[in-house]
Parts: C-alpha cells; sequence; structure tokens
C-alpha cells in the first residue's frame, strides 16, 4: 500500500514541518533532563497505604500463580512482610520482561523491582539496591543425556557449534560473553519459557540459569531436559561467581532503601523468614551471610 | 493446572482487550475522520498537520510507540499515564493514521459533479459534506474501516509488553505457570482473538448491508 505520489498525503512540506516538530519535541524533552519522579516515595507509600512492586514472573523469584492469582515467590513475600512492617500494609504488583524492569523502576512505573535481581556493579550505575536476601549458584539446562556433553560456559566457548540461550538483560548473558562465548551463539530471549522450547527444539542447546531457575524449570517442563552435571562453576577474576539477589529502588529513594535494609536486617535468617521462603527452595543454604550491596556494588 | 481451570483465568483477560480496542477503535475512527476532513480545508497549515500526522504514525511502528510513551516519557516529562491510557492512545495514533486515508479516499471517490451541482443549488461547504458528501462515502468506508478495526483488535496484543493484563498478557503467565501445555495455551489464545474479530466483521456486514439499503432504493438501478 503505497500512497505517497506526488499528492498523497504526505507532501514534502508536511513531512518536513513533521520532522522539524519532532525535533524540537526531542530537543525540549531531552533539555530537560532524566530526573525520575520526585522523590518522597517512602512517604507516599505510607500515606496511601501501597506500594507498586514489580516482578518477572520467574519462579520463584516472583511470579503469579495462575491458580490464585495470587503474585508470590521469594522476593514479593519478602516484600509483603517488610512493607508491612514499615507502615504500608498493601504491594500493587505489576509483571514485566526481566529486561524491563530496570527501565519501569527509572520511569516511575513501580516504586521497587522484586524480581531477586542479582546485584551487579553495572545494574549498580542504575539503582540502588537493597541488601542480598539470597546468594545462589549458577546451573546450565541441557537436554536429556547432555549429547554434547556440556559441563559450563567454558565447554561452550570450547565447542565449535553449541548455542547457549540466556534471559535478555541477565547476568548469564554477561557471564557468557565474559567467558568467552562468542556473541554470535549466544541467543537471548524475553523470558524462559520460550528459551525452553528452543532448547527442546534443538534451536539451543543449552539454557544459562541459576539453580533455583534451573530447578523450578525441570519440574514444570517434566521429561527430556536436566541440569548439566558436573557442572563447572563461572571463575571470573580468581573467583566462583554466585548471584545475590537483592530488591531493587530508585537512587533517589535513600530513605526507602535504607528503612527497607533495616527492617531486611532483622529478618533473614529468622525463622519466620525461613519458613516463608521454604516453600520456594530457600533456606538456611542460600542465606547471603554478610555480603553487603555496597560491596557487590564495588566488586570486580 | 487443567485446563478447565486454566481457561476462566485467560478469559479474565478479555475485559483488558476489549477495553483496549473499544478505546483504541473510537479514538481512531475520530482521529481518522478529523485528519481526513482536515486533508480537505482551505488552510495550508491544518492540512500540513494533516499531513504530518498521518506520515509520522503511519510509520511508527505501535509497538516502539508504547515503549516510549511507558518508559521514556515519564522520567522525561515526571509524568506517567497509566498503561490503559497509553495503550488506546498509541493504538487510536496507528490505527487513524491508516483510517485517514480511507476516510481521504471514500470522500475522493464521490464524484464531482454531485458536490458542484450541490453547491450550485446553494448549499453551504459544511452542508454539502454533511448531506451529500460524508453519506455515500460513509457506504464506501465501511469495508476498509471493519477490515482497519480486526486490525486494531489484534494489535491489542501489543499492549500486553507494558504490563497490561489483557489476552495475550494472561496466556504468557498461564504459560509460564505450565511450560508443557504451551501449544494448547496459544492454541486457545488464537481461537479467542479469532472469534473476537468475526464479531468485529460480522458487525461490520451488518453495518454495511444497513447503510447501502439506499442504494437499492435509488431509481435506476
Amino acid at each position: 500500500m503505497d500512497f505517497d505520489t506526488e499528492r498523497g498525503p504526505v507532501g514534502r512540506g508536511g513531512l518536513l514541518l513533521g520532522l522539524l516538530g519532532l525535533a524540537a519535541a526531542a530537543w525540549f524533552l531531552l533539555g530537560r533532563g532524566g530526573a525520575p519522579p520526585a522523590g518522597g516515595t517512602l512517604a507516599r507509600a505510607r500515606a496511601e497505604g501501597v506500594i507498586r512492586v514489580a516482578y518477572a514472573n520467574e519462579a520463584p523469584f516472583g511470579y503469579e500463580d495462575p491458580a490464585t492469582g495470587r503474585v508470590t515467590g521469594e522476593a514479593p513475600e519478602i516484600a509483603r512482610v517488610l512493607f508491612a512492617r514499615l507502615g504500608i500494609p498493601r504491594i500493587e504488583p505489576t509483571v514485566a520482561d526481566f529486561g524491563a524492569l530496570i527501565d519501569g523502576l527509572k520511569a516511575g512505573r513501580w516504586d521497587v523491582v522484586a524480581a531477586g535481581m542479582y546485584i551487579t556493579p553495572r545494574r549498580c550505575r542504575e539503582v540502588a539496591f537493597s541488601n542480598p536476601t539470597y546468594v545462589v549458584r549458577e546451573a546450565l539446562l541441557v537436554r536429556a543425556g547432555n549429547p554434547l556433553g556440556l559441563d559450563g560456559y567454558g565447554s561452550l566457548g570450547a565447542h565449535a557449534t553449541a548455542r547457549l540461550a540466556v534471559l535478555g538483560g541477565s547476568v548469564q548473558d554477561a557471564y557468557a560473553r565474559k567467558l568467552g562465548v562468542p556473541d554470535a551463539r549466544i541467543e537471548v530471549f524475553a523470558d524462559y519459557a520460550t528459551a525452553l522450547v528452543a532448547l527442546r527444539a534443538g534451536r539451543v542447546d543449552a539454557l544459562a540459569a541459576t539453580r533455583l531457575t534451573a530447578a523450578d524449570l525441570l519440574r514444570k517442563a517434566g521429561t527430556g531436559l536436566e541440569a548439566a552435571e558436573p557442572f563447572e562453576e563461572p571463575v571470573i577474576d580468581g573467583k566462583v561467581v554466585r548471584g545475590h539477589g537483592a530488591f531493587a529502588f530508585r537512587p533517589a529513594d535513600v530513605e526507602l532503601r535504607a528503612a527497607f535494609d533495616a527492617e531486611l536486617a532483622g529478618f533473614l535468617g529468622t525463622p519466620e523468614h525461613l519458613e516463608l521462603v521454604a516453600p520456594f527452595g530457600f533456606g538456611p543454604h542460600t542465606l547471603p551471610g554478610e555480603a553487603t550491596a555496597a560491596e557487590l556494588c564495588a566488586a570486580r | 493446572m487443567t485446563v478447565v481451570q486454566g481457561l476462566p483465568y485467560l478469559l479474565q483477560g478479555l475485559g483488558p482487550t476489549l477495553l483496549l480496542f473499544l478505546g483504541g477503535a473510537v479514538g481512531a475512527l475520530g482521529l481518522a475522520f478529523a485528519a481526513g476532513l482536515l486533508l480537505r480545508s482551505p488552510d495550508p497549515v491544518l492540512r500540513g498537520a494533516a499531513r504530518s500526522y498521518v506520515g509520522l504514525f503511519r510509520g511508527w511502528p505501535v509497538l516502539i510507540l508504547l515503549f516510549w510513551l511507558y518508559f521514556v516519557f515519564p522520567p522525561m516529562l515526571g509524568i506517567a499515564w497509566g498503561a490503559y491510557p497509553i495503550g488506546i492512545g498509541a493504538l487510536a495514533l496507528n490505527g487513524g493514521a491508516y483510517g485517514e486515508e480511507i476516510v481521504r479516499g471514500a470522500l475522493a471517490a464521490v464524484p464531482r459533479g454531485q458536490g458542484d451541482a450541490a453547491r450550485a443549488l446553494g448549499l453551504t461547504r459544511g452542508q454539502v459534506l454533511r448531506c451529500i458528501l460524508l453519506p455515500q462515502a460513509f457506504v464506501a468506508m465501511l469495508p476498509p474501516l471493519g477490515n482497519l478495526m480486526v486490525e486494531l483488535l489484534k494489535a491489542t496484543a501489543l499492549v500486553s509488553v507494558i504490563a497490561v493484563p489483557d489476552l495475550l498478557g494472561r496466556a504468557l503467565r498461564w504459560r509460564d505457570d505450565e511450560l508443557g501445555r504451551v501449544g494448547v495455551i496459544f492454541l486457545l489464545v488464537l481461537v479467542v482473538y479469532f472469534a473476537l474479530g468475526q464479531a468485529v466483521r460480522l458487525a461490520f456486514v451488518i453495518l454495511e448491508r444497513r447503510a447501502g439499503r439506499f442504494r437499492a432504493a435509488e431509481p435506476g438501478r
């Protein structure tokens, strides 16, 4: 359908006018800078009794249980308890693609990311993390019998054709690139469900995820897949990388994060906490110990 | 969760999908007529505005428009419209740009002599448009407008990217929960969109019959 003849709806003058308008709008907008909506989120949430929380629908970290419609998982459940203690009785959950969580936070779409997001120095430049709520190791899902004999990121890089699936914006994507898997053999997906279908169909040969996610995917996906064993832990700069998951806030919301961290410190490791997260596969073995957000942000 | 349990969950997405569709349709039709009529205006500025609108929004993917309105503008402007106004607005802006072509084409297809004759009889420009051109053009517009509305209905699925729990959003959540059922879930959601699309098509067929009745009664046909 091409109506753009000389007398078509978009004459040269009209288009020029439109482009000029667009350029003026962009100049005006960019000139105003990218400041997030005004601070005081803690005060606002207390007054309204509700805080907006985003998750990526990735069990067991944060997901909606379709049977009940409840948004649950390690992070949303901790959020409910801690925000209630901060005088905010209700959370208003929003689902988003994992890669959109930080953009939406900065855009003021939600106030907290409760998706078990790992603390990484790169993300620390965009958002302010709470202290970690768990620590977890990595895993690699492969087709049953591990036909390519993969045992870690190194084996993927060394193999001539093996293709790896990762979630867009995930740490596993960054690990793979750092550990020598060529870009051309890394397939980026928006969600694990699609990546899993690709793995099954042979479009990719491995899928990188945390151990907890991998276990959950295996439970849901049934037969035909397995976690690669043995698995060579990814080592970057001489250290085994382990994921420290936390809540993310806007950097401007200093009070909110400080208040949250204070509550978190008195909660992690208590019987109440362990009981709350046990159904999701978390427990004493996933407690983050002494690790802090500040130290994890400064790492590497 | 069995299919019998999952279906009601999926169908809860009907409300948001229909809201997006109806809001988008009303907005698109309004913009289509506004731009289509402005293009006939004697004022070059108004014509230029209508042309720029059509040129820009027809060339801008709805998906990217959604990302801009949802993620990019709020931190710049310090205001964040809700996901529904953004979804409806993006669909209306895009649909209106396509609809303008339909309105313009249908008006242009009415023989010139009719307008001239009406003017010669002393009707004002507004009367010519209202009483002579639009009633005839309207009949010619209906089939392509019906097409546009079905397109718009299907485009509502894009809005699931900005966290609206519409039919596709619900289907994706359900799929995340039950990875083994991806085929069934996407088949169900396909059937539902198809059924909705058929309903829209049928509504336009009925509308076409009613609007076209005067033709059958015309002498000499």
